[in-house]
């Protein structure tokens, strides 16, 4: 016993002093050694500051937090884990500036079903976000500015916006399960079609949207009392399981007379299964959504602790397609968290057709723009900061119904904002795609990436950079 | 002019929706014959339209109905007339789930019963039910009218917003948030004169109205000021 240990020996001194031995001689006084600082400070890596006041809002609220924007989750792996290496010796680049580089993306051909493929300029296109999540201004800037670049927006949930329609020369129809105003007249006017089986953001989940943005408007589009706050189904109505998906797939083709490509999007969970029933169900396009994706309005646990990162989506479901014969006849279109041409091109490298952009292309219209720092305080914030698209009150007129704040997004210079953030991030991916030595973006492989991390390799079978080898288990 | 006879058989579901829409825009009847059940059958008829099913036919019959008059001679599977946003359905027998889902106007006149779902998310139009109507039928209906003559089964209009659910009859039990009201003498009125042109009046019946208690529309926004700073 270490006690026993004292009575074993005595010093051939005297013992020193008390206070000899707490370095009395010179210490600080109010800062004895000894001390460490989580005295003051506290260390505890459960109970952080963050932790604490989770429990404090928790025991106020009696219920979960809402919020927008996207995942705060710290662990979520970025795009930046992943580089790419250039043509070198093995291959050989494209001149950057001179040579050029394809971006023209086909999207829901594969099946030779349809008569008008969706055909955009470039592999990019704007993030389904209902009319109701966003202000009608919001909406045709996305609109124009797609269209200028000649791309695609999505209508959401929120129903056929006559601002979007006329505003977007692609327009991609989304059927969620409410099934907000769908009727054949929007069908038949759509560029394409989308079932939502669920979002990145918050998937099994169905939409949110606060009272505060149920304005009239919306109220009549989406047939609901005015105020309340929607929480729609996330169930679809009329089918339940991939069997009766494919006899739902078989109607939309006959309502619109097999012109259209019909595009299924999901949730990022678990895609290796999930896109092949899809594929297997008789979709054209399937979208995965990785857990980055945003959203107006989520229970903030859902944003945070659900979904898989949008990089190990896409390499599973290339894998999913690949194994069942797909690919090639079945698109794959991947989101969520992309913030420029630099991750839009990774995403192409491991193995999407297309990306979808949502927050990106928010933010190019003005969300978190350095302005109106009187409302943004008010909301508790800053730009820079801004989750608040559940409250309505964007200080820059983008995801609110408020006439006044809504005046705010200029659509015109939004527009044109939108069309240069999508030309400059096509430049990027062509640039990156040049030095790699390919004449189209959508020659982008797997092999063009190395990982910087053990968890970005396991996340994707990208080789480890130096190893060469994928972390694989 | 008589009816223009189509046969369904093991033909692709395109060319019969095909004949189907020529029909409707040479101003023609048509009986569709040999049904087998198949899904999908007379998808998007616009109005003018005047089809007749012989048989039995499966999911998604009517579905986004643009004002045809559609008639099915048995039973209909999944999806009657979803997203129907005009015209007149009738079917003779049975219905299966989620008859009219968000259907947006119109009418479904099932003589039978109809399956779980009845009425899911419609948005609009009214559905007549001579017989029962089944599990969680009105879930999530915005707007419209459910008729139920025969009873209803359980979890009966289920988290409604402004949709209303009368049934006649026994109901199993009630979903979540609804609230059994008495109807005033005007609104029975309003539902006989949609009973009327079906021959269904029948004065001496026991309404039960349900319609939204309201509890599930409001959510978060009532207590804004609680969660705005977090
Ligand atoms: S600035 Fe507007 S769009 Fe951006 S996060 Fe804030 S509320 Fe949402």
């Amino acid at each position: 016993m270490a006690d026993d240990l004292n009575d074993t020996y005595t010093y051939p001194f005297d013992m020193p002093s008390e206070e000899a031995v707490k370095f009395s001689d010179g210490a600080i006084a109010g800062k004895p050694a000894g001390v460490p600082s989580s005295y003051a400070e506290g260390g505890s890596t459960r109970w952080t500051p963050e932790a604490i006041s989770e429990v404090h809002a928790l025991a106020q609220l009696g219920r979960y937090q809402v919020r927008g924007y996207n995942t705060f989750n710290k662990r979520m792996p970025t795009f930046d884990d992943l580089t790419f290496v250039p043509a070198t010796m093995t291959r050989l680049p494209l001149e950057g500036y001179r040579e050029s580089c394809d971006t023209t993306t086909v999207l829901g051909g594969g099946r030779g079903l349809v008569e008008k493929p969706v055909e955009l300029k470039i592999p990019i296109y704007i993030a389904s976000m209902s009319f109701g999540a966003l202000s009608a201004n919001a909406k045709a800037s996305l609109g124009y500015g797609a269209s200028k670049v000649g791309t695609m927006t999505c209508t959401g949930e929120g129903g056929m916006l006559e601002e979007e329609r006329e505003a977007s020369q692609t327009l991609l129809y989304q059927m969620s399960p409410a099934r907000y105003r769908i009727d054949l007249d929007h069908i038949r006017r759509a560029d394409a079609l989308e079932i939502v089986v669920g979002q990145g953001a918050k998937p099994g989940t169905g939409g949110l949207l606060l009272g505060m943005k149920v304005s009239e408007r919306i109220s009549e589009m989406r047939t609901l009392p005015v105020g309340v706050d929607q929480r729609s189904t996330i169930r679809h109505p009329d089918f339940l399981g991939a069997d009766d998906l494919a006899v739902k797939v078989e109607e939309l083709r006959i309502a619109t007379n097999y012109q259209v490509p019909i595009f299924l999007k999901m949730g990022a969970t678990r895609p290796r299964y999930d896109v092949a029933i899809a594929a297997k169900a008789g979709v054209d396009v399937v979208v995965v959504d990785g857990a980055e994706g945003g959203t107006g309005a989520s229970p903030e646990l859902l944003l945070n602790h659900t979904g898989i990162p949008t990089m190990s989506s896409i390499r599973a479901a290339r894998e999913a397609l690949d194994e069942c014969g797909m690919t090639g006849k079945v698109s794959l279109v991947a989101a969520g968290g992309i913030r420029s041409g630099v991750d839009a091109a990774k995403c192409l490298a491991l193995g999407a057709d297309a990306v979808m952009i949502g927050n990106g292309a928010m933010i190019a219209l003005g969300c978190n723009s350095p302005r109106y720092y009187e409302d943004f305080a008010r909301l508790g914030t800053a730009p820079g900061a801004c989750h608040h698209c559940h409250t309505g009150l964007c200080p820059v007129g983008i995801a609110t119904q408020d006439p006044e704040l809504e005046a705010r997004m200029d659509p015109h210079a939004g527009a044109e904002r939108i069309a240069r953030y999508l030309t400059a991030m096509t430049m990027e991916i062509t640039a990156l795609a040049k030095a790699c030595g390919k004449s189209s973006v959508h020659n982008l492989e797997v092999e063009d990436l190395r990982a910087m991390s053990f968890e970005a390799s396991a996340f994707t079978g990208v080789k480890m950079a130096g190893i060469d080898r994928a972390f694989d288990w | 002019m008589s009816a223009r006879v189509v046969e369904a058989g093991q033909r692709h579901i395109r060319e019969i929706n095909d004949e189907l829409q020529k029909a409707a825009a040479e101003g023609q009847e048509v009986v569709v014959t040999n049904t087998l059940s198949r899904h999908n059958l007379g998808i998007g008829l616009p109005k003018g339209a005047h089809v007749r099913f012989e048989g039995s036919v499966g999911y998604y019959c009517a579905g986004l109905n643009d004002g045809a008059v559609i008639e099915v001679e048995r039973n209909a599977g999944w999806g009657l007339a979803e997203g129907m946003a005009s015209g007149h359905v009738t079917v003779g027998g049975y219905a299966g789930m989620s008859a009219g889902a968000a259907m947006t106007g119109g009418t479904i006149h099932v003589k039978g019963d109809s399956g779980p779902r009845c009425g899911v998310a419609m948005k609009g139009g009214n559905i007549i039910v001579e017989g029962k109507i089944g599990y969680q039928s009105g879930f999530m209906a915005h707007s419209g009218k459910i008729i139920a003559l025969g009873g209803a089964g359980h979890s009966c209009a289920d988290a409604l917003w402004e949709g209303e659910v009368w049934v006649a009859g026994e109901v199993e039990s009630l979903g979540v948030d609804v609230n059994v009201v008495e109807p005033t003498a005007e609104e029975v009125a309003e539902v006989d004169s949609i009973l009327e042109p079906l021959g269904l009046v029948d004065s001496s019946r026991n309404w039960r109205k349900m319609i939204s208690g309201q509890r599930l529309w409001y959510f978060e926004s009532r207590d804004a000021n609680a969660w705005l700073m977090i």
